[in-house]
């Protein structure tokens, strides 16, 4: 495990201030695709229920993630072996584990795996940010969103509830199954929540500005509280996205 | 809360959309007077009545149309700006002096 001097040189995720502010003695930090993540519990003492029953917040933006727009960003993506969502505001998870949503006509987002670290889609990114310097990308254009965006998951089976709390569009599993991708206001800031629940867990993304980033982080814990809510690792989570 | 139907994102509530203005023909940069540009820029024709007027859903960056009654505030309907735009719009660069 990396001390916080070992993390100096590595990439930051928009809440590490945060992060750090909030446990000051804090001297275990991860590595994770590059980035400096806060050490939680050891990754072999979460077992999956611990997660799965309660609310959980996680920062995932150490994870890769990407967009792609223009007429022909769907045959871009499909050459790649990637499966698109049939209609906007729709997402679909990859075999690999990755997630790819459509937010309109000619726009995707692409969120990385757990599987590899996110490692897919960094590779993609950097051959497509390659091929728009050759002009070699014609009718599409690459949107970066790695530093644009914080990418957080509210897990469990209250996080439509707590979402209620904060967002006017109704989250609630019957009218917001998975897949869905709903690109509104939450708590008066832009966000995009992707509801991303596998079979044994209950999850919904949210992207949000990274400059925004430490003002959702605290809300969302507020608003988790009477839930009996609580911030949770990554490792923690990486227990329910199989590859 | 008034609620908007976003053609992309369904209905939301009206502090999600910006207004961006009464929807006019462009006239031709190249060409047209001073005049008919500043018309076309910021002049509004400020018409009691149904207008169409641009819209942009602010969470997601979406543009579209309304169609508004200016006197009751009613919106009538809304729509992809492909209904009325095909094809995308050049605009001739100029080149930098040496």
């Amino acid at each position: 495990m990396a001390t916080l001097e070992d993390t100096l040189t590595t990439k930051r995720t928009p809440l590490y201030h945060l992060h750090q502010a909030n446990q000051p003695n804090a001297t275990g930090w991860q590595h994770l695709g590059g980035y400096a993540i806060k050490a939680g519990q050891d990754e072999t003492q979460v077992e999956p229920t611990t997660v799965a029953p309660a609310c959980g917040l996680t920062d995932l933006s150490a994870l890769a993630r990407v967009g792609l727009r223009g007429k022909k960003a769907a045959t871009i993506l499909s050459e790649k072996h990637y499966q698109l969502p049939a209609a906007p505001n729709q997402a679909l998870r990859q075999e690999d584990g990755s997630l790819v949503a459509k937010l309109s006509a000619s726009e995707y987002l692409l969120l990385g795996s757990f599987a590899d670290d996110g490692e897919r889609i960094s590779r993609d990114e950097l051959a497509w940010q390659a091929a728009e310097r050759a002009h070699r990308l014609p009718d599409a254009y690459l949107l970066p969103r790695q530093d644009t965006h914080a990418w957080l998951a509210l897990t469990g089976s209250h996080a439509s509830d707590v979402m209620a709390k904060l967002c006017g569009v109704d989250l609630s599993p019957k009218a917001f199954a998975p897949g869905h991708v709903a690109q509104t206001s939450v708590a008066r800031a832009n966000a995009i929540i992707i509801n991303a629940s596998q079979a044994d867990l209950s999850c919904l993304y949210l992207l949000v500005d990274s400059a925004s980033a430490c003002y959702f982080w605290p809300i969302l814990l507020d608003a988790m509280q009477e839930f009996e809510g609580k911030e949770l690792n990554i490792m923690a989570l990486r227990h329910h996205h199989p590859a | 809360m008034k609620i908007m139907n976003c053609p992309l994102n369904g209905p939301r509530n009206i502090s999600e959309f910006i207004h961006g203005g009464e929807l006019k023909p462009m006239p031709n940069p190249t060409t047209c007077s001073d005049r008919e540009w500043a018309d076309y820029v910021f002049y509004s024709d400020n018409t009691a009545g149904v207008i169409t007027e641009w819209w942009m859903h602010v969470a997601s960056s979406y543009w579209f149309l309304a169609e508004r009654h200016t006197v009751t505030d009613e919106i009538l309907r809304t729509f992809d700006p492909q209904e009325i735009f095909q094809e995308r719009i050049e605009f001739a660069v100029e080149e930098k002096r040496s």
